[in-house]
């Protein structure tokens, strides 16, 4: 004899009747219509990030007199905001590396109307390098090659354009790293042959050759 | 519009196999149990998107809406609702045959004792046990309190193990 519980667990049995699934889909589509195809990035919140990824895209490889060119640096301003203050020398250093290379880049296809806005950001980036190597006044290895690599592209550019790029009444980078470097190894216990380094990364000094300094430096340091 | 129409794609997502299930076990048809479902949906969407009357209780509706399809399509055919022995139940087709056989031929032992039920205890059952309403949703739906839904579904179920063994 079957129990009521037995006939209950019978009764689930029928659970197994289902429509088929193609009708459920088209009987949907004939109330409601077809549904949109869902693209993620076509709804307004994804398209808003999207343009700004492509705003972003676009500005990365942009030059100076360039329409998104503005968007590159205030990138790059809101990048040093989170930087502590004792590796904000380096930065500023990349950052006129960069300035550098863009001047160079327009210099080469001789573009006229980008050149003025070009030289004034080299120069303006530059000289902040430089402010910021004089707040610090401490230099590293890093800081000494970002230096002398700065210091080689701005010599290239400078003869290209027949124009200094260190503005007038501002130090020069590469004359204030060797000033520093030269204090630093002053105050060092040195071997003989680092001292005459040394003496002779001064004599360098004294002639003006300060990327001379940084590179002969750059040994006793290693 | 689009908002309504996501919401009703939400429910029409939840009850189209409960609907479903419920006509095809009073029609014994799947041809008759899809028009039928199908025109469920349909009425319900025309009342859920014009908002009047508004639609307090969805599944309510539906099941309303279902039960009043069912009554005129037996009467504008003049048919009764008897179950024919000849019916064959819809099932998972990727079962093997055998389970497919015996489950079949256990669900139309069932389906038959389950038709030969007065409605109110038909629509119990289902309710209750198949589509798993809450107690209170299922006494709505009799228009009975809890208390008597109770003894309803009691009173039910006595009966379908009868049926059971008779047939």
């Amino acid at each position: 004899m079957t129990t009521e519980k037995e006939v209950i667990e019978k009764i689930k049995v029928l659970k197994q009747i289902k429509p088929e699934k193609k009708w459920v889909f088209l009987t949907k589509e004939k109330i409601l219509g077809k549904e949109p195809i869902f693209f993620p990035f076509l709804k307004p919140a994804f398209a808003g990030l999207l343009f700004i990824l492509i705003l972003l895209g676009l500005s990365f490889t942009s030059l100076p007199g360039e329409p998104f060119y503005l968007i590159k640096k205030l990138v790059e301003r809101g990048q040093t905001v989170f930087v502590p203050e004792e590796e904000r020398p380096k930065l500023e250093l990349e950052l006129a590396n960069k300035r550098l290379e863009e001047l160079s880049k327009i210099a080469e296809k001789n573009d006229v109307k980008k050149l003025a806005p070009a030289i004034n950001e080299a120069k303006e980036s530059v000289a902040n390098a430089t402010k910021n190597l004089v707040k610090s006044k401490k230099v590293d290895k890093e800081i000494v090659q970002k230096t002398l690599e700065l210091e080689k592209k701005k010599q290239e550019v400078e003869k290209v354009l027949g124009t200094k790029i260190t503005e007038e009444g501002t130090e020069d980078p590469t004359k204030l790293v060797a000033k520093y470097l030269i204090e630093d190894f002053e105050n060092r216990t040195l071997t003989d042959e680092q001292k005459q380094i040394l003496e002779k990364a001064k004599g360098y000094f004294e002639n003006g050759d300060f990327a001379k300094v940084l590179e002969l430096l750059l040994t006793i340091g290693q | 519009m689009d908002k309504l129409k996501k919401e009703f794609s939400k429910i029409y997502d939840k009850y189209v196999e409960k609907i479903f299930r419920f006509v095809f076990l009073k029609v014994n048809s799947k041809e008759v149990a899809e028009d039928l479902t199908s025109e469920t949906f349909l009425r319900t969407w025309e009342v859920f998107r014009q908002g009047n009357p508004k639609i307090e209780n969805v599944s309510a509706f539906l099941y309303q809406t279902a039960r009043n399809l069912i009554t005129d399509y037996y009467r504008e055919k003049g048919k009764t609702q008897i179950i024919s022995p000849e019916a064959r139940p819809i099932t998972d087709p990727r079962q093997n045959l055998e389970k497919q056989a015996i489950l079949n031929s256990e669900m139309e032992r069932i389906r038959k004792a389950l038709s030969e039920l007065d409605e109110d205890y038909q629509n119990a059952i289902i309710w209750y046990y198949l589509d798993e309403l809450p107690i209170q949703e299922v006494a709505n739906l009799l228009d009975r309190t809890v208390p008597a839904t109770r003894v309803l579904i009691s009173r039910a179920i006595k009966a379908l193990r009868e049926k059971l063994e008779k047939v």
